[in-house]
This record gives C-alpha cells, structure tokens and sequence, in this order.
C-alpha cells in the first residue's frame, strides 16, 4: 500500500459509458488537477434484458470513450477502472474491452502497462447445486424464489460484484480494470476502501458520483464530477463551468433510481444514509457526512439473468379517420380476432402500443378518454420463429386497413402505414432477479493479469 | 388558488429501480413548498395510487424525504423492464401524470 494520504480524489466523466461520449472539455479540466482514479460505469440492467440474453453491446462509443479515459489516465499514470463491461459484465463484454483496451495500447505506443479483468457469468449448475443443498435462491423486487426449472431456461446469468474483487486487482498491480458486472457504486468504493478510508463515506462517494454531472445542476450529462473522500467527509464538485453541486442536487441525486433513499444494498453490507447531512462547502461544491455501514451477516450476492421468449416483429400504423380513431379499440379487438381466425391462440404473442391514448403508461394511464385526432400504433409480434414472427406481425398490421367497424365512411382502408413490418430483436425477459448465498466474496469472480502496451 | 405540480415543483421524474420497479421524486424548491405540497395530501399514498388506478400491493415504498423536500414512491411494474409489451425500458416517462395534480 502506498502512503497514507489525507484524501483521495476520483473523477468520473459518464453514467453509462458508450451510450454517448463524454464530454472532453470538462474531462481534461478534470484530469488536469490530477485525480487518483478515474473509472467509469460500463453497465446497467435499465436498458432490459435483449443485451444480456442475447449478448450484444448497446453503445456505439465505446471504443472513443476507452480511448479517452487510456490515453489521458496513462500519460499522468493514474489507474482506471471500468465497471459492468459490455453494458452487462457478460464475460464477452469483458473480453471485448480488454481487446480494445489492448488494441489501443499498441496503437497509441502507450508504455507497458497491466490490464486486470474479472469475469461474472455464473454457470448454471453452480447455482443448481446450491438449490439442490437446499439453498433458497430468493427474489427481488416481487420476483418468486428461483427454480432448477427458471435457471434452466435462462440464456445467461451474471453475478453482481461488490469491492473485492476489484482491491483483489490493485493489489495485483492493476493500472486498468476492466469488471464484469457490478454494483456501480463498488468501483469507485473499492480504491477508497483500499487507501484505508471508512466504508461508509467510499461506498456514499460512490453512489453520489456514479453518474457523473447528474448529481449536480443544472441538468447535464457526459460532464466530469470529481468525488474527494477524507476520514470525516465527500465532497463533490463539477468540472463543467456552468454546473453547481449544491445540497439540492446532491440530496436529489441520492435518492436518484432506487427504492428508498435511505438504504443501498450491495455484496457484503447495507449503506445507510439516514443520518447524512449536506452542506454547501464552497460555490461549486457540496460537502457530505455522516453515513453507516452495516456489514451483512451473511454474504448474498444478487444475480441477473434474461430467458428467450421469441423472435420479434414490429410494425406501425397511423389511424386518422375521427370514427375510427374514436373505435380504436374495437379496431384492435377485429385485429386480434383476424389474427385468432388465422392463427388460432397460442404459439405467438401480439402487444398494441397505441400512442396518443396509452402507449407510454398502458394500465397507469390515468386519462380514459383522451380525443386526439390522430393515434399511432406499432403492433409488437412475438414467435418461437423468425418466419411466423413476421407473418403474424405483418398479418395484423394489414388487419388494420381492413379493420370492420360499423359506421366507417372511408371503404379503401381504416389506416394508413408506409413502412414494411421491421425485424426486432429477439423478445427476452428478466426471469433471474434473485439473491444467492455465498462463503467468498471472491468465488463468483475469477481475476487476471495481462500486459499491455510497447 | 391551487397550482400544477407541473409549475410548482423543481424536479418531477421517474426512473427503473431495480428490474421490476419504477420510483418516482418530485422534489421541491423549499422546505415551505414542500410542507404545502405534504400538508395538502395532494400526493399522499392514497392519492397517488388513486392517480394511477392501483391497488395498495403495487406501490413498494413511499418516503417523504425532508432532507431532499422530496417525496418519494415506487410502485412495481406490471412486468419487468423491457419484456415484450413494455414501451418504457427506462420507466422514464411514467411521471407524466403528476405534472397535471393540483396542489391547494
């Protein structure tokens, strides 16, 4: 371990690297004071289950972000860590990153250096073993106890790390981390918690920076925030010129996508942020105290996981006529019927999303009886086949033109369409969502060491 | 004279908590605001699940949060995020509705 310091300061520039880059002004304005870590979250379960499942990548600027975070962070010799690999922590996701990270180390004659990865899939007879030892595979957010049956059907299952494996890394040396999926406030919590810093102001520091300027105001994202963390306090400040962290933002951000405000759950213990207090430290930046740790009594690390349910469709339709539009329910009652006469009723899946009525918040709507002039539909078709995905898709998008409402006036078709019925992705859905019991932090998440540069 | 929360609160959003869950924060711009915003029950548990035409299982948490002169609520998704049939993967536009409640 290096000598103690006072503090320790770690910079963040994106809540979701890749998705859009981050912004380079207020990223070198950051980098210039030279901060200890910069890290990044890689990853998140908000975009749904197709990435997992499917195993494919969301952003389109991953590469220029990597390249951005290697080259500044290596030339001034400060570690990076990324969180969540590939938007999922899939162990493809992992060993995609650690390939670029590479490539770009070669590419940009950067001097050698360490790349430490860790990977997360669990293998499902892992997790059939604990069932069959009698361990409950418990559910998260209203999710039933998992079964040898469930863990069967799903196409990939990532484990959530905590800190470890990451201290587990710079211990080894690491000057780049690359996770597999973890909990977003562990990758900044995991340098402080190794410099000797208290756990419950390292895993807070990490929760208030995880997504970057959105923890201060006004609104922005892609802009650099550096978290600073001490014995007795964090404190947060924007490197956007024009953005402020102030107790407003900084209490909102706390709350910011989660349940409660007051609690956080992670792989080894629970932060409690009953008793935080914010105060304005100076312009730009808040201060934060007064968080606990309450380590668990038994280690439970939470699993994700995506099963298949088909393959997709999508089509949209326009309804114009006001006697239709009025009906449009009825149209989609005919559609569903044409389609039943056609397909009968199972072995394929037909959702309306009908916007200008309810296609945002479907049963949530509280407006019954909106009277827009117009309302669009996309018809959303799942099969256990391609083939039969969009002949069912397609089909029920053309029953709309011949949609039988009595009353209508227009006879050469009740809806109007331009575009051919579009391939989707495959249909997916979360079906692991539970928490598993284990003896070692370390046991979900192998790590390794590679060298990288010239 | 009543006021939209749309004009009255600083932040009114929604987001994913979780897989299954979307949370809701309307924050205001004084503790004052805030107190008149609770005090009003204009967004109390039962009017909030009265709004959206829930039952009281569907809503996992509500917190009013002084330290944010926030109230908070999460309410569980009728299923998980980005299943076939979901049109909001991030459940960040389900806050739609609250812009339009009238605070006394």
């Amino acid at each position: 371990m290096t000598t103690k310091k006072e503090t320790l300061r770690v910079l963040i520039s994106t809540g979701h690297l890749g998705t859009a880059p981050s912004n380079p002004e207020s990223f070198h304005r950051g980098m210039e004071t030279n901060p200890d870590y910069v890290v990044a979250d890689g990853g998140s379960s908000d975009p749904g289950p197709v990435y997992l499942g499917a195993n494919i990548q969301l952003g389109h600027f991953v590469r220029e972000e990597l390249e951005l975070f290697l080259t500044a962070s290596r030339k001034r010799n400060i570690p990076l860590i990324i969180g969540s690999a590939g938007d999922t922590g899939s162990n493809k996701g992992v060993d995609d990153f650690v390939r670029i990270i590479k490539e770009l180390g070669a590419e940009h004659r950067i001097p050698k250096f360490k790349i430490g990865y860790f990977y997360s899939e669990v293998p499902k007879d892992y997790l059939q073993r604990k069932l069959a030892a009698g361990k409950e595979i418990t559910g998260l957010g209203g999710f039933p106890t998992l079964t040898m049956e469930e863990i069967e059907k799903a196409s990939r299952i990532v484990a959530v790390a905590g800190v470890h494996p990451f201290i587990k890394l710079l211990d080894m040396g690491a000057d780049v981390i690359i996770a597999g999926r973890c909990g977003d406030i562990n990758f900044t919590a995991a340098p402080c918690i190794r410099a000797g810093f208290p756990d419950a102001l390292a895993y807070h520091m990490g929760k208030m920076i995880e997504c970057a300027s959105l923890v201060a105001e006004p609104f922005m994202g892609k802009e650099t925030v550096i978290g600073t963390i001490s014995q007795d306090d964090i404190k947060i400040t924007p490197y956007h010129p024009d953005q402020r962290c102030t107790v407003a933002s900084a209490a909102g951000h706390s709350m910011y996508e989660r349940e409660n405000p007051y609690y956080e759950y992670t792989l080894g213990g629970m932060l409690d942020m009953r008793h935080c207090k914010y105060s304005q430290f100076d312009e730009r930046t808040c201060r934060i105290s007064g968080a606990a740790w309450a380590p668990a009594t038994e280690l439970r690390v939470k699993l994700e996981g995506a099963k298949k349910v088909g393959e997709r469709y999508m089509g949209f339709v326009g309804l114009r006529d006001p006697h239709v539009v009025r009906h449009s329910d009825q149209a989609i009652e005919w559609v569903r019927s044409a389609v039943a006469k056609r397909f009968g009723n199972d072995g394929y899946e037909l959702f309306f999303h009908v916007f200008g009525k309810n296609g945002v918040l479907k049963e949530l709507e509280p407006i019954k009886n909106a009277q827009p002039h117009e309302v669009g539909i996309v018809v959303e078709g799942l099969a256990a086949t391609d083939e039969l995905a969009a002949k069912i898709t397609d089909f029920a998008v053309r029953m709309f033109f011949l949609a039988r409402i009595p009353g209508v006036k227009g006879t050469a078709g009740t809806a109007a369409t331009t575009k051919q019925t579009m391939r989707s992705s495959p249909g997916y859905v979360w079906n692991v969502n539970h928490t598993v019991a284990i003896d070692d932090p370390m046991e979900l998440f192998p790590v390794h060491m590679i060298e990288a540069g010239v | 004279m009543g006021i939209k929360l749309g004009e009255f609160a600083n932040t009114v959003r929604s987001k994913n908590a979780g897989v299954n869950q979307v949370t809701f924060d309307i924050i205001f711009r004084s503790p004052q605001d805030y107190e008149r915003a609770r005090k009003s029950k204009a967004l109390s548990r039962e009017a909030i699940q009265k709004l959206f035409g829930v039952p009281p299982e569907r809503m996992s948490d509500y917190v009013e949060f002084d330290v944010a002169n926030a109230i908070k609520f999460t309410l569980y998704r009728a299923k998980p995020n980005g299943s076939p049939g979901d049109w909001d993967v991030l459940g960040c536009q389900q806050y739609g509705p609250l812009l339009e409640v009238e605070i006394p």
